[in-house]
């Protein structure tokens, strides 16, 4: 009797499949399985070590953010409540007198004209 | 109607529904539901690698790298869809990538005696030689070609799963395995009669 499948048979074909099947068994899959979560287990362990360094840099970074944070309020505070510089000319003339005119003095020069 | 694939017997009576657990399980971290999962699909997963490059051992890294792909990107999986041909569709690429980046071994062309079908390999030393017959002739066939017989009369995926993975039409698929087979069956055409 000979096998002659149908060429469009919707079926998997129990010969070629377990013929296929022997040629490509690469055998020992327990090692194969070992070493797979053996590197998973690595990489777990690298993405962790680097979770930690981001961890301890993030920390350094936020205490840093502090300090100048801290600097710089105190440089804005110092520099708002300090003395006031010269006044432009415009300021000076707008501003009124800051004492009243000397009786005296305005008769004097009004009688030397 | 798919047939079930074969994985090994500690992990075949795994259902559809505890796949979709033990994934959720291997996203929280749980190791020992990731290695149910590579228990269950480490046979088909190095299967479709070697179809794709030939090399035992590169099959197998490339396996793996499959394999821990898919856990990388576990939290991208739909846990309605059926867990096998997403995995598969990963260690596909990871098997073909692999080979784009090597250089190809050149495979040796097939015996035209055993091509036309060589003698009965009743022993061990024949079924060896038909293997690597089978071989040879794989490494002829064009990739998609390739991975959709051994999915199909290998694996026992549908036609509409092979498609999932392979990314292409249901019927292209159809149209893969036949020729496929058309050519492997030469070999065996021989062996087959009884």
């Amino acid at each position: 009797m000979t096998y002659e499948p149908m060429p469009f048979d919707h079926r998997p074909d129990a010969v070629l499949g377990a013929a296929l099947r022997q040629a490509l068994d690469p055998g020992d899959e327990a090692a194969f399985v070992a070493r797979v979560l053996a590197r998973a287990d690595q990489a777990r362990a690298t993405a962790a070590s680097w979770a930690a360094v981001l961890a301890r840099w993030a920390g350094a970074g936020i205490a840093a953010a502090i300090v100048i944070a801290l600097g710089a309020g105190y440089l804005v505070g110092r520099i708002a409540s300090g003395p006031a510089g010269r006044p432009s000319v415009t300021e000076a003339l707008i501003a009124p007198p800051t004492q009243a005119p000397v009786v005296d003095v305005v008769l004097a020069s009004v009688l030397e004209r | 109607m798919a047939v079930d694939p074969q994985p090994p017997a500690s992990v075949a009576r795994i259902t559809p529904q505890d796949e979709a657990a033990l994934v959720a399980r291997a996203v929280a971290g749980d190791r020992a539901a990731f290695g149910l999962l590579v228990e269950r699909y480490a046979g088909v997963a190095r299967r479709v690698a070697r179809a794709v490059l030939g090399d035992p051992d590169d099959a197998d890294d490339a396996a793996q790298d499959g394999l821990l792909s898919a856990l990388v990107k576990l939290e991208q999986y739909d846990p309605r869809r059926p867990f096998g041909p997403w995995l598969l569709r990963i260690v596909a690429n990871a098997a073909t990538d692999r080979r784009r980046r090597r250089k190809v071994r050149q495979a040796e062309p097939l015996d035209p005696a055993l091509a036309a079908g060589g003698p009965r390999p009743d022993t061990v030393a024949e079924r060896r030689e038909l293997s690597e017959q089978l071989r040879r002739a794989l490494a002829e066939l064009p990739e998609r070609r390739r991975i959709a017989v051994v999915l199909f009369d290998v694996e026992g995926y549908a036609h509409a799963e092979i498609a999932h993975i392979l990314g292409i039409p249901e019927g292209t698929v159809r149209s893969e395995v036949f020729h496929a087979r058309r050519r492997l069956r030469v070999l065996l055409g021989d062996w087959k009669e009884q």
